[in-house]
């Protein structure tokens, strides 16, 4: 395609007709993916490293941007807390997981169920949600467990805080431990029970064999887990910035929101969120070697039997732990939010005269930019889903069959956003098309841009699973009764892994609509989404208003999760790749 | 802190209750005068205005909103309610992409209007309407460029149920006593403005040191000024400060048992601003918002969510006490420029966020 510069016009339209008639499409097609990967992934990271080292206003060449970043013990601070609290919510999300991986993976315990409801429930619950439902529920003064506490042991000191580091951390990590599950479930029902059994037959109970045999094997998978909670955690920013100011405690996430205050300083933010990316990208190379590691036996796939162990009256203590997580991590903080959606007072607790109609009748009546942040969230959630879908789909197919050389890279651009923490994607984009000539800010293609090039990884993930599955030999029948390569997609390739699309295009949609991280500074006036007005009324602590926009946030979410589940099966959320 | 504003404010005080047909355009839902039709019939081709606003509430927000677009049929007012830092915040997002998007900013930090002065970044624009205002409001700015459209109070409030009216505290330095430790709530200058003016005049009565006291007694940092209010409703703290009366007087109106502590050290007075932005991309829809703001039916919408009124002909706001009992603090306009800014960074060398 670059020599096609022949002399003459006619000559040159003619041998370009000719060439491009020669061309595979799928060459085409490489070259078009590859210009809009640049445009979502590339530029905007490339611009965002290049405005790290320019000066405000002139764009000469500077090193002051990092100086400035890094020049004040505060912000030095925040990074150090980013770290702290990524470690301790990533240690106690393990803690809660990994038995209840454990216990539905190998055991006779009873209740499943409950787990499954767990996993799924604190995945659709925004983390951002989540954390004003732990204000309500372990406020010292007002929150519902600590009135308990109080009321059953009339002490006056509160029984939970989460106003405090420990708080915050596990308010987190109740949100994200089923990324840990995930992890350690699958890679559990990898390993055969004649492992264990030859522990036992060398006189090793069930417990040591559990704890030098099981877990050992599966310790890549724990690890692997952790990191990602861990990155999750630093890029978190609505959990930190509810309950991390009252708690005092500010991260990198929240101080980067600060070189958004006037005046803008997008050339500090930028130098400030290096490191952020930094560590995820040293993080996520780590995570991939320990878990490409081959040296475990359990992943030979030679098969071996696979016997629950059979746990007595141990198994109610193990659903008993499962079953206070699921309570923690998703029934409480739920109950709490629909309480206080339909509540006048959400303090004066659970009373027939406190309910109320009133929060929802004014965001759905009297509230102008509440009807409109739904319909913004639904158009952008289900554009980005679609764009994101046949992006990862067509990606997928050309790196999976390898149609042309570097397809590989496409793959790779497809995976970098899974690196790059959304306030840090969001900055990017701010920096590289919210001015002119694109102008793009404030409008509704910027909203959707990030989000498709955000959440791409998890469509190309799931397009990739899904394409592995299809045998090239039906798409070759194809090809040989004269079919184009695009025609043998459309008619073959895609029909067969439709249901595998739908789910990957569901779980998109479920986590754009959502999303707040990456909107909160490319919104406008009118891309206003739901996420980012729960923020900002949350400013006000306006909690039974805040609840109820929460609340019909939910239903959306549970609608669309609901006809997942029917259409493509229970765990659609929740396979590991 | 000057006295001579505080001596226009009481005068203001006093026009509060004497009603008068001062000059001005007063046109009602029926009959608009030419001015003011022509105005509309010239906004209505742009459709709707953008209105960043951090002074009222989001509920009072609203309602202007709509009577605004009641009053005008075919206009529409984008409400975008948040803390007036935040609101600035996006504003200088816009600014620095240079794709206009609001129309009207609303902020409660005085010190963002000679800033934006300054550089040119507002829309000269004196409305009719502004001459039957009450005087403290009248000339917001001798060049035109803003407008006050909001007289807030900021001040102290209490749960009934959690302290006594004897042990309430009376002034500002009463809330460093040891006993109310862990019980105050108080919203942050990174995002409110009136906290960043109360944060000022504390500096500027009892040095620098009262933050660093204050903080001994571990308050609750939200971000609004409105969130310690909701703290108090729930019981989870038992003083919020420098909170505005209007939102407490509401939340106390919806049966919340609070109580309005004006500190005998002074109220924190914010007769704030609003101003069309230079490029707004709805200059005439936006001109006549402006002439809305300043007209009566404006101060009768925000009056019944117990704003203060700023036309002589609508009565203040029941519950609170009238302007001219008050003992009222304030930095000028240039003071805030400098000193809240300064503020932001000593509060979060303080308190750490």
């Amino acid at each position: 395609m670059t020599d096609t510069t022949a002399p003459g016009a006619a000559a040159r339209t003619a041998s370009l007709a000719a060439r491009l008639r020669n061309v595979e499409p799928a060459t085409l097609l490489w070259v078009a993916l590859a210009a809009v990967l640049l445009v979502l992934v590339a530029y905007p990271l490339g611009k965002l490293l290049v405005v790290s080292f320019e000066t405000r206003g002139t764009g000469a060449f500077t090193v002051d941007n990092y100086l400035t970043a890094y020049g004040r013990a505060r912000y030095v601070e925040a990074l150090v807390h980013s770290l702290e609290l990524g470690a301790l919510a990533a240690a106690i999300a393990t803690v809660l997981a990994v038995p209840m991986a454990w216990a539905v993976s190998r055991t006779d315990m009873p209740g499943k169920w409950v787990v499954w409801i767990a996993v799924l429930g604190a995945f659709i619950l925004p983390p951002f949600l989540a954390a004003i439902g732990w204000i309500l529920l372990a406020g010292p003064n007002a929150g519902f467990i600590n009135q308990v506490w109080r009321w059953a042991t009339g002490a006056s000191a509160p029984l939970v805080n989460v106003y405090t580091f420990p708080g915050l951390a596990a308010v987190i990590a109740l949100h994200s431990f089923p990324l840990v599950f995930i992890f350690v479930k699958s890679a559990l029902d990898l390993v055969s029970s004649e492992m264990e059994d030859a522990a036992n037959i060398l006189g090793a109970g069930t417990w040591s064999a559990t704890r030098r045999i099981t877990l050992p094997l599966v310790l890549p998978a724990i690890v692997g887990g952790t990191i990602v909670v861990f990155l999750e955690t630093i890029a978190l920013f609505g959990t930190p910035a509810i309950i991390g100011i009252p708690a005092r405690i500010n991260v990198v996430t929240t101080q980067l929101w600060q070189f958004f205050e006037y005046p803008v300083r997008v050339e500090v933010a930028s130098a400030y969120a290096m490191p952020l990316l930094g560590i995820t990208v040293v993080m996520i190379i780590a995570q991939r070697l320990l878990l490409a590691r081959k040296g475990f036996v359990s992943q030979t796939g030679k098969g071996g039997e696979r016997r629950p162990i059979r746990l007595g009256p141990w198994r109610w203590v193990v659903f008993a732990w499962c079953a206070l997580v699921g309570l923690l991590a998703v029934a409480l903080p739920m109950l709490v939010l629909v309480q206080a959606s339909f509540a006048k007072g959400w303090g004066r607790g659970f009373s027939f005269d406190n309910l109320t109609l009133s929060n929802y009748e004014y965001l759905l009546f009297r509230h102008e930019m509440a009807i409109q942040s739904i319909w913004n969230t639904l158009l952008f959630s289900s554009l980005a889903a679609t764009f994101a879908a046949a992006l990862a789909l067509l990606v997928a197919y050309i790196a999976g069959r390898r149609l042309v050389p570097f397809s590989g890279a496409l793959g790779f651009l497809a995976m970098a956003p899974f690196v790059i923490p959304g306030i840090v994607m969001a900055i990017g984009f701010y920096a590289a098309y919210a001015a002119p000539p694109l102008a793009l800010y404030g409008t509704s293609i910027i909203i959707v841009l990030a989000f498709t090039a955000r959440f791409l990884p998890i469509a190309y993930a799931n397009s990739t699973a899904a394409i592995r599955s299809v045998h090239p030999e039906m798409e070759e029948a194809a090809r040989i009764l004269g079919s184009g390569r695009l025609r043998t997609i459309a008619r073959i390739t895609a029909p067969l892994i439709r249901k595998s699309l739908l789910g990957g295009w569901l779980l998109v949609f479920i986590v754009s609509a959502r999303e707040l991280s990456s909107a909160v500074f490319l919104v406008g006036p009118k891309t206003l989404t739901m996420a980012v007005l729960i923020y900002d009324l949350s400013e006000a602590g306006n909690f039974e208003v805040v609840a109820a926009l929460g609340g019909l946030m939910l239903v959306i979410t549970l609608a669309l999760v609901a006809v997942g589940t029917r259409l493509v099966g229970r765990d659609f959320m929740l396979r590991r790749e | 802190m000057t006295n001579i504003t505080r001596r226009t404010l009481l005068k203001a005080g006093a026009a509060l209750g004497t009603v008068g047909a001062l000059g001005g355009h007063h046109a009602s839902a029926q009959e608009m005068g030419p001015y003011e039709r022509q105005l509309y019939e010239a906004a209505k081709k742009e459709g709707q205005v953008t209105w960043y606003s951090g002074q009222l509430s989001a509920e009072p927000g609203e309602a202007v909103g709509q009577a605004f677009a009641e009053r005008y049929p075919g206009l529409k007012a984008n409400v975008i309610r948040s803390t007036s830092q935040v609101a600035f915040q996006r504003l200088s997002q816009d600014l620095r992409a240079r794709t206009p998007q609001c129309d009207i900013l609303s902020s409660t930090d005085s010190g963002h209007y000679s800033f934006l002065k300054r550089e040119g970044l507002l829309m000269k624009f004196r409305p009719k309407n502004a001459d039957g205002m009450i005087e403290a409001a009248r000339r917001g700015d001798p060049d035109d460029t803003f407008q006050i459209c909001y007289f807030g109070l900021y001040l102290m409030g209490y749960n009934t149920q959690k302290v006594s009216a004897a042990d309430a505290p009376k002034s500002w330095t009463d809330l460093l006593d040891p006993k109310w430790k862990d019980q105050i709530a108080i919203g942050h200058p990174g995002y409110s403005g009136a906290i960043g003016i109360w944060a000022l005049m504390m500096k500027q009565m009892y040095g620098a040191d009262y933050l660093k006291k204050l903080e001994r007694n571990k308050p609750q940092i939200g971000r609004s000024s409105m969130d310690p209010v909701t703290l108090m409703n729930g019981g989870e703290r038992a003083i919020g400060i420098a909170i505005p009366s209007a939102t407490t007087l509401l939340s106390m109106s919806r049966g919340n048992p609070l109580k309005l502590i004006y500190p005998t050290d002074g109220t924190v007075a914010t007769p704030a601003p609003t101003a069309i932005i230079a490029n707004a991309p709805h200059p005439n829809a936006a001109k006549l918002f402006m002439e809305f703001a300043t007209g009566p039916e404006y101060s009768r919408v925000i009056t019944r969510f117990f704003n203060e009124s700023l036309r002589p002909e609508v009565p203040p706001p029941v519950g609170g006490r009238p302007l001219n009992e008050i003992k009222l603090i304030m930095p000028t306009m240039a003071e805030a420029e400098k000193g809240v800014p300064e503020m932001r960074e000593v509060w979060r060398d303080v308190f750490g966020v």
